[in-house]
């Protein structure tokens, strides 16, 4: 037989989207036999798919306001982050339940093994280069403001990323823990707010527009913060 | 457009003959002239080949400036360890630019110059940069690297020089059942060496595509350089098991080794080949889609696939007209 005969396509597991579960035997013959997508950013959609049950069993996310979520085509979701590595799953299990795309969040490690591993399950690096390459593939983007400590600040846009934040849709977001020990149980509420959009015209090569822009989206994740938590 | 003269270096490979292909077939080239130093491919029905070897370089120069070609491709770049060894490549490669470039700029007539470039320029991806777009500064580790870049300032100088539009297309290795290409090649083997720290994503290039988006750099006078890279991607891992071979990992000091056996295997590893394998090698191909419209590459994985889809050995029958 051929070798071509045997290659299997790439089945249901995408790039942009979450697939479900195979069998445990179905899954190890895929990855024995290579038939898995691979994005240029290092994205390994099988094992990435793996490890959200695993995400969802120990992180429970509230979602308000899923309708603001682009359901297809490039977008940034802005959000507020603490100090530990949640919001980002958090943030990217609440996309998945509101639009049912995989978040590409912002921030891969500059570390041996942890960054490749990060990357396997989505991550990209934190430049401007990148991230305006994730938004021409047409991927959904999760950028955190800086840390926060106690989550109750926006925290400043990442100056870096400041021009490629306006070159497509900006959705903010506030993730907060549900209660006051919802961060110790794993529960979590993510608002998303409507567009941050600027009022006239704009050059997105124009700093001044990617300063205003910053303003907006720090002011627009505020706003969401300080609205009543429904625990 | 009035293009008339168009002139093909490096015609004798399989991407220069499948671009005089395309082009004979343009009712705006008039004339179609290639020159290499082995002989096209396939059957050509209007170009003309002049064999001229780059190193001859007065010989070339003297035949560019009769000639007077109003658009060059240039295609004379050749890769290490695909056909000849790394020093003769660089040595072609260098030679055949420079007596290129300086004879069609000197005839005051040309119009138009792409060159045939790669993501090797780039260098390694980086912790802050893994899908380099056309912005980026380049940053080649690799003597392949290092002589594409030259190839592209060459083109750069006479751009400034002659006033004229110059595009380089930096193609992702380009990678068919009948393009020598080393990682093709060393893809092939049974056993194929891996990075046993690392399992990073590279982007192909189908052959086809490659010589579509010369001919369409061409028509559209895309000027600066350009990635032409489809989508998606691929782990060493990965294609070794796509095509059913056995990935053998390799240690960062155990290269060299590997290297020598691959060689007596048949398949020679270059320096930029190591870099795909160890740190991968992909780029943003947004602008190509954008300027050239080329929308419908083929994705990494098809490639692999063709390439395993080449059988070793094409069985055919006593009894049986094959052709």
């Amino acid at each position: 037989m051929n070798r071509a005969d045997a290659i299997e396509p790439l089945g249901q597991l995408e790039i942009e989207r979450v697939s479900r579960a195979e069998p445990l035997l179905d899954a190890l013959r895929r990855r024995c036999g290579g038939h898995y997508p691979i994005d240029p950013f290092g994205l390994d959609a099988q094992i990435a798919d793996a490890v959200q049950p695993l995400f969802r069993a120990a992180i429970r996310v509230r979602v308000v306001g899923e309708q603001a979520v682009p359901k297809q085509g490039p977008a940034l979701v802005v959000a507020n982050r603490g100090v530990g590595a949640v919001e980002p799953i958090a943030l990217g299990l609440a996309a998945l339940q509101a639009s049912g795309r995989r978040l590409r969040n912002v921030g891969a490690p500059r570390l041996p093994f942890v960054g490749a591993a990060t990357r396997r399950l989505g991550a990209i690096a934190g430049s401007e280069h990148d991230v305006l390459a994730a938004l021409h593939a047409g991927h959904i983007v999760g950028v955190p403001l800086a840390p926060s400590g106690l989550r109750i600040h926006a925290g400043d846009a990442p100056a870096a990323l400041a021009t490629a934040l306006t070159h497509s849709p900006i959705v903010p977001a506030a993730v907060v823990p549900r209660g006051r020990v919802g961060a110790l149980t794993g529960s979590w509420e993510v608002r998303f707010g409507s567009l941050v959009t600027l009022p006239d015209p704009y050059d997105p090569r124009d700093p001044l527009t990617a300063g205003r822009f910053a303003d907006a989206m720090q002011d627009a994740v505020a706003a969401l913060l300080a609205s009543p938590t429904d625990s | 457009m009035t293009v008339t003269r168009v002139l093909i270096t490096g015609m004798g490979g399989e991407l220069g003959t499948r671009v005089a292909q395309l082009i004979e077939a343009k009712e705006w080239a008039d004339d179609v002239v290639g020159v290499d130093f082995v002989p096209p491919r396939r059957r050509l029905r209007r170009a003309q080949f002049r064999r001229i070897d780059p190193r001859e370089p007065d010989r070339m120069r003297a035949f560019v400036e009769e000639y007077a070609p109003h658009v060059v491709a240039h295609f004379g770049v050749y890769e290490p360890a695909s056909r000849m060894t790394p020093a003769s490549a660089h040595e072609r490669t260098e030679l055949c630019t420079q007596a290129t470039l300086h004879g069609a700029a000197s005839t005051g007539v040309l119009e138009y110059v792409v060159v045939r470039s790669g993501l090797e320029v780039y260098g390694p991806p980086s912790a802050r940069i893994s899908v380099p777009g056309e912005d980026v500064i380049p940053d080649p580790r690799t003597p392949y690297g290092r002589s594409l870049l030259d190839v592209e300032g060459a083109a750069k100088g006479l751009a400034l020089r002659a006033g004229i539009p110059v595009g380089a297309l930096r193609y992702a290795p380009v990678v068919g059942s009948h393009v020598p290409s080393p990682i093709g090649r060393l893809l092939r083997l049974p056993v194929v060496p891996v990075s046993a720290l690392s399992d990073p994503p590279f982007s192909l290039l189908h052959p086809d595509d490659a010589a579509e988006a010369m001919v369409v750099a061409i028509e559209r006078r895309i000027d600066g350089p350009c990635n032409i890279v489809g989508p998606g991607a691929a782990t060493p891992w990965q294609a070794a098991r796509l095509g059913g071979r056995v990935p053998m990992p390799v240690v960062p000091g155990g290269w060299g080794l590997a290297g020598r056996v691959a060689e007596i295997a048949g398949a020679a590893i270059a320096p930029h080949v190591v870099e795909l394998l160890r740190h991968g090698c992909t780029g943003d191909g947004t602008r190509a889609r954008e300027r050239l419209g080329l929308t419908a590459l083929a994705p990494t994985q098809q490639v692999l696939r063709e390439l395993f889809d080449w059988a070793d050995v094409v069985p055919i029958a006593m009894n049986r007209d094959v052709a």
